[in-house]
């Protein structure tokens, strides 16, 4: 049912329950004409109220990502909560990119208070800023999560669709050289550790079906070998947001109560394999990489402030 | 506060350190902790008699094993009604229940205590996979027939993998080895003083031994009577012909040689009141005066994973009023030849000294004559929890022939960034 939101003007369509992004992946999968009348963003916000979050599921996703299970959700965990709400946009037929091929190139959200497992939260979805950039066209979805009318968490995706650049802006390499200038200081030749990154973290095999089955993020480029050859990757690779979950989950005790994260997906992760997690005070946050375990291959770069 | 009266180390009891896999394979933790206890006891005279209390700990430990040093306690010649406890601190864990028990009887709770470790990496425990290990846990809790054979269902061919045992530390997946080698890198500890270091362990202990200086020290166990690690025959150049095992390219210093081996062993000390040893006519070798522990933040890299008794040896100082030479001995513990260098450099560096501990000037260097002077780890092994018994009980002694007065430091590096540090004086 679509009804007019009372605090912006602004459409809502309101869902009884989060949707399955397989059924989404799935419905987008479907050749249709996309977009709206001019090629624009649905100007609708897609949302579920008061939804009750599963603990057990809760449970699961921090094993996973190697959070301590605490009554308190990390940033990472309210985005996979309203990711199905942004797949149903971006799977939506008046969504002018098709969502196969939509990478994710960027993430950054705020967690505005504590949020307890146990709280009941209402969580929307929009998409915005539709430009183009580099290699192809960029789009930002939003995200917000309310306990009541308080917002608690806010986050915005960007993707990339490549190829759709028009046709007068220049080419250039949407995933840029290995070491960006403005890279983290935590990336960069430390004379204590040599260089070398601070952790190791031994990613196995079948890590992409474990993230799948606690975020519900069941893209088949993370399931198996066989099904992530055929959308063109050598091998399985990591789901990007459960490498920054894990970013997060190794600064525990370093967090703030409440914080902004944003991190940026450079090269993919391929599972299995031995990824380098380095970390360092920066002004007043942390700055964080994760790369090969020789540190010179970057996968992504962020901070938390 | 009343003046508390003084704990003393009255004597000591290990059994031979032996190499994985080697004299000890077939030995578990309980069973090399009772015979280091029984040699104890014997030793002392205490057999049928309740003491104080046990405190001991393992750092490898089964989970079978949670109640260790009370079921050594039942199956040894003590009296069953001394209670006991486990504590575990890693390789920190026996120089801890020393200060444990040490501070209950200075504070008058108990009169004597037994206190120590043991370890063993030959029957190191062997997880069976997450996977595995929920559904057999989701099975047992299932309340039907049904709901169990759904949790056995969902066991996956994969799940049947035991997890392998790794030696890395949790939060930076790098192992001791990995990161003492930054730690020698970043203090440029150079792979021959590291193999002269290894090289002095080796002919100290052998000497110690011939000596006839452990007679009093170690019973045997399982036809072992020497520690199985020591070579003393072993030399600087022979040391130096071994390839790194740490580190990486040009400047990997740190080889099986001048690195602990994995070992088993239980070592363990008898500490008591000044009363309750005399009236027992028992030996006091040596006061224990105090300690300290420090930890460092090793996570983010700022500081090595070995370094903390570079921070605990200060603080301790400083509330003592002592200096750092002010020791006629010095036992620093050798989980690589390169954490003592580490250790020493960093207390005679002026920028450290100032910078990270916050002192006026360098601590200085020691007299190395009086360090490690009948061998350490390197030589004699290293299971885990069963070093600070070992060295306690060794520096005891070794005060105790120097005459009243001498004075010891004890310094033990930890997993987990922590330091134990503790100083013995001669009665």
């Amino acid at each position: 049912m679509t009804v007019p939101a009372s605090a912006q003007d602004i459409e809502v369509e309101l869902l009884e329950e989060l949707p399955s992004i397989g059924r989404e992946i799935a419905r987008a999968l479907v050749p249709t004409r996309r977009g709206g009348p001019d090629g624009s963003l649905p100007d609708r916000r897609v949302m579920v109220t008061d939804l009750v979050q599963d603990a057990d599921r809760f449970a699961a996703y921090s094993r996973v990502c190697g959070f301590t299970l605490r009554d308190t959700v990390p940033a990472t965990w309210l985005h996979v909560l309203t990711f199905p709400l942004q797949v149903h946009l971006m799977a939506s037929a008046d969504f002018p990119l098709a969502l196969p091929g939509l990478v994710h190139v960027s993430n950054r959200m705020r967690l505005h208070r504590p949020v307890g497992v146990g709280e009941a939260v209402t969580l929307s979805s929009s998409a915005a800023d539709l430009r183009a950039h580099g290699s192809g066209t960029q789009v930002d979805l939003l995200g917000e999560a309310r306990v009541g009318d308080e917002v608690v968490w806010t986050g915005r995706s960007t993707y990339l669709a490549r190829g759709k650049r028009p046709s007068d802006s220049p080419a250039q390499d949407a995933t840029g050289p290995d070491l960006p200038k403005n890279a983290p200081e935590a990336v960069r030749t430390s004379p204590r550790n040599g260089g070398e990154p601070s952790a190791l973290w031994r990613l196995g095999g079948g890590l992409g079906r474990e993230y799948a089955a606690v975020s519900g993020d069941v893209n088949p480029i993370h399931l198996t070998p066989l099904t992530a050859r055929a959308f063109g990757f050598p091998r399985t690779i990591a789901h990007g947001m459960w490498v920054h979950a894990r970013t997060l989950a190794a600064l525990e005790g370093r967090l703030p109560a409440v914080y902004e994260a944003a991190v940026e997906f450079r090269k993919p992760v391929l599972l299995p394999s031995t990824v380098g997690f380095s970390f360092a005070r920066e002004g007043g946050g942390l700055g964080l990489c994760v790369t090969d375990r020789a540190g010179s291959r970057v996968h992504l770069t962020g901070s938390v402030t | 506060m009343a003046q508390a009266r003084n704990a003393v180390i009255v004597g000591g009891n290990r059994i031979p350190f032996g190499k994985a896999g080697g004299a000890y394979a077939a030995a578990s933790n309980q069973d090399m902790l009772t015979a280091a206890l029984d040699g104890l006891v014997a030793r002392f005279g205490l057999a049928g008699q309740r003491v104080g209390e046990v405190a001991a700990g393992a750092v490898l430990k089964h989970s079978r094993d949670f109640n260790l040093t009370r079921e050594t306690v039942l199956g040894s010649a003590l009296d069953a009604t001394t209670p006991a406890y486990d504590l575990q601190q890693a390789c920190g864990t026996g120089l801890e229940t020393v200060i444990q028990v040490a501070n209950k009887i200075q504070l008058g709770q108990i009169d004597s205590a037994i206190a120590g470790g043991v370890d063993s990496a030959s029957d190191a425990p062997i997880a069976v996979g997450e996977g595995l290990r929920r559904a057999l846990l989701r099975a047992n809790h299932a309340r039907t027939a049904l709901q169990r054979a759904r949790a056995l269902a969902s066991i996956r061919p994969g799940d049947l993998a035991p997890e392998t045992p790794r030696n890395s530390e949790p939060r930076t997946g790098l192992s001791m080895g990995e990161h003492q080698a930054r730690t020698a890198r970043e203090w440029g500890i150079t792979r021959e003083a590291q193999d002269e270091l290894a090289a002095a362990s080796h002919h100290n202990l052998a000497r110690a031994w011939d000596e006839g200086f452990f007679d009093d020290l170690v019973t045997p166990f399982r036809r072992l009577s020497r520690d199985q690690g020591l070579r003393p025959d072993t030399s600087v150049e022979k040391l130096a012909a071994l390839s790194p095992v740490f580190g990486r390219g040009e400047g990997a210093t740190m080889t099986a040689g001048n690195s602990t081996p994995l070992s088993d062993g239980a070592a363990l000390v008898l500490v008591a009141s000044e009363e309750w040893a005399a009236e027992r006519n028992l030996p006091v070798l040596a006061r224990f005066v105090d300690a300290e522990v420090a930890a460092v933040d090793y996570v983010d890299g700022s500081e090595g994973l070995l370094m903390a008794p570079a921070y605990a040896v200060p603080r301790l100082l400083a509330r003592q009023g002592l200096s750092l030479q002010d020791f006629d001995l010095y036992e620093i513990h050798e989980a690589f030849a390169s954490t003592v260098l580490s250790t020493l450099a960093a207390w005679e560096s002026q920028e450290f000294c100032t910078e990270r501990l916050g002192l006026d000037a360098a601590l200085g260097s020691i007299d190395r004559s009086r360090l490690n002077v009948n061998g350490s780890s390197l030589a004699v092994g290293h299971p885990f929890a069963a070093t600070g018994g070992r060295i306690v009980a060794s520096l005891a002694k070794l005060l105790s022939e120097k005459g009243p007065g001498s004075r010891g430091l004890i310094s033990i590096c930890a997993a987990g960034g922590q330091g134990v540090v503790a100083i013995l004086e001669a009665v």
